[in-house]
């Protein structure tokens, strides 16, 4: 459902200098499966996500979202793909309902259509208290689920999260986390990157390592975890064999 | 939905978010500031003369300040941030990431910018009109209300271009395109300013007021003589350039991590 081959995106720096985000990274998620992204600040996390979204051109290689390369076909993706990210961009002066109306407009999504969708939205993410209530006056778990409801407006088959619980607390994160479980188990093929290893450790169905935008180790908890250690020390185990960006 | 549908659908839910973001205590006060602006203008002057304002003295002072001064201010509040704003709040990647959502952030911006705009524009205008006591006022009224639906609809479009091309330094490009293009390439009596919004309005104000038989000949090097269908469609032709080219630009343009927030 999602899959990235060899993966190269170069930026220009602000001195001129090309800086290399990402540099030959390559993953599938399938339907239904849910697999962490994760890498330290300036790994290429966030860049690899972004040219899933379409925010961004690859320089070479490619990313596919049920079959729609994202440099060819690009509406494509966007029909297919829900994209969340760490900042919630949520409009303090609108209600959750408007802003779920407002982006199931932005997909074109007929009005009937779109009064269900959203009615069925608020109630699957737990927003029917606080629907109606400027999202400015909602806590960040809230805003956040308001977030996933734009992502998930025109019901996607894949959603790509960019660090969705950073701003979150404990309580806010695990109901999240619940939420993207539930999302897997209707079919829906999930790739989040995060920093909060323990959080996801238990809840993907496999893990990919980024260092200095590449892939530096990937596979099952089963497969990456030595005996009684936990996700964290194989993520420093993995980024401490690569050495330095 | 068909795509032209879909399109305006999208471009009405950007529109809408836009406006909301302008009905704030500041911005209602900027609008007001406006609107009340060019009245206590010429109600000054009115109070220097005697008697009430020659009709055509006032068409040019209230041509300066209506059509040209606050809806030129105006459209740069509301139209250059159209992808900063995006940028600083967070929610660039959000609306990227729809179908038609680029194109829907150009077109929702300037239905909300010319919606905005043109409110401010036609209230500075009756209240001046009516501070100022010129003759026939109501014919004043309805040529100022349609320089003023042109000069937004031109205007937001042309600012549509640098809000794509430099967002972070949108109102600087802006205010230059104004001089540069607006400003100086309106006035030049060349093939250039052909392409201007102001060589068009400044036509139709020289047409409608009976001006271009009493003008100097090189006076007249500055006004088109076509009709007013002409003019009116110009800028519309102008308008839909513009903001073709916005969106073409738009589409393609990529903002690594670090130029967001």
């Amino acid at each position: 459902m999602i899959e990235v081959r060899d993966l190269v995106k170069h930026y220009r720096g602000g001195d001129g200098g090309i800086v290399r985000a990402v540099d030959g990274v390559s993953l599938a998620v399938e339907a239904g499966e849910m697999v962490g992204l994760l890498g330290a600040n300036g790994a290429g996390t966030t860049t690899t996500l972004r040219v899933l979204a379409t925010l961004l051109r690859p320089t070479a290689g490619t990313a596919l979202v049920a079959g729609c390369d994202s440099s060819a076909d690009p509406v494509g993706v966007r029909r297919r793909l829900g994209y969340v990210s760490a900042t919630t961009g949520v409009p303090d002066r609108l209600t959750p309902r408007e802003i779920l109306t407002s982006f199931g407009r932005l997909h074109g999504l007929a009005e009937t259509a779109l009064t269900d969708r959203v009615g069925q939205l608020i109630g699957q993410l737990g927003l029917a208290s606080c629907a109606d209530r400027p999202a400015g006056r909602l806590s960040s778990g809230q805003r956040q689920r308001v977030s996933v409801g734009r992502a998930l407006v025109h019901d996607p088959p894949a959603l790509v999260l960019d660090e969705p619980t950073s701003a979150l607390d404990v309580i806010g994160s695990r109901d999240l986390l619940d939420l993207l479980t539930t999302l897997r188990a209707e079919g829906r093929a999930i790739l989040l990157s995060t920093h909060r290893l323990h959080e996801i450790e238990h809840r993907c169905d496999r893990f990919v390592v980024i260092h200095g935008g590449r892939v530096v180790a990937a596979g099952t908890r089963a497969e990456l975890v030595r005996d009684g250690g936990e996700l964290e020390d194989a993520f420093f185990a993995a980024v401490a064999g690569a050495g330095a960006p | 939905m068909t795509g032209l549908r879909a399109t305006l659908a999208a471009a009405r839910a950007v529109a809408g978010f836009q406006l909301a973001r302008l009905c704030t205590p500041a911005r209602l006060g900027l609008a007001a500031l406006g609107m009340l602006f060019p009245a206590v203008v010429l109600l000054a002057i009115r109070r220097s003369t005697t008697g009430p304002l020659e009709r055509s003295f006032g068409a040019v002072v209230l041509y300066a300040l209506v059509p040209e001064a606050v809806c030129m201010l105006g459209l740069l509040m509301t139209m250059c941030p159209a992808v900063a704003d995006e940028l600083e709040r967070g929610t660039w990647v959000h609306v990227a990431t729809r179908p038609g959502g680029r194109r829907a952030l150009v077109l929702g911006t300037f239905i909300a910018a010319v919606t905005w705009t043109t409110a401010v524009g036609l209230g500075a205008v009756l209240l001046a009109v009516l501070a100022g006591g010129m003759t026939d006022p109501w014919g004043l009224i309805a040529m100022f209300a349609a320089l003023v639906v042109l000069s937004c609809v031109g205007r937001a479009a042309l600012f549509a271009l640098p809000a794509v091309v430099l967002p972070s330094r949108a109102l600087v490009a802006s205010v230059g395109v104004a001089v540069v293009v607006e400003y100086l390439a309106g006035f030049l009596p060349a093939v250039i300013n052909q392409a201007t919004v102001s060589l068009r309005l400044r036509s139709l104000l020289v047409h409608w007021m009976g001006w271009r038989q009493r003008m100097p000949p090189q006076l007249r090097l500055i006004v088109d003589p076509q009709p007013v269908w002409v003019q009116c469609a110009a800028v519309v032709v102008l308008a839909i350039v513009f903001l073709t080219v916005a969106i073409m630009i738009l589409e393609r343009r990529q903002f690594p991590p670090s130029e967001e927030g």
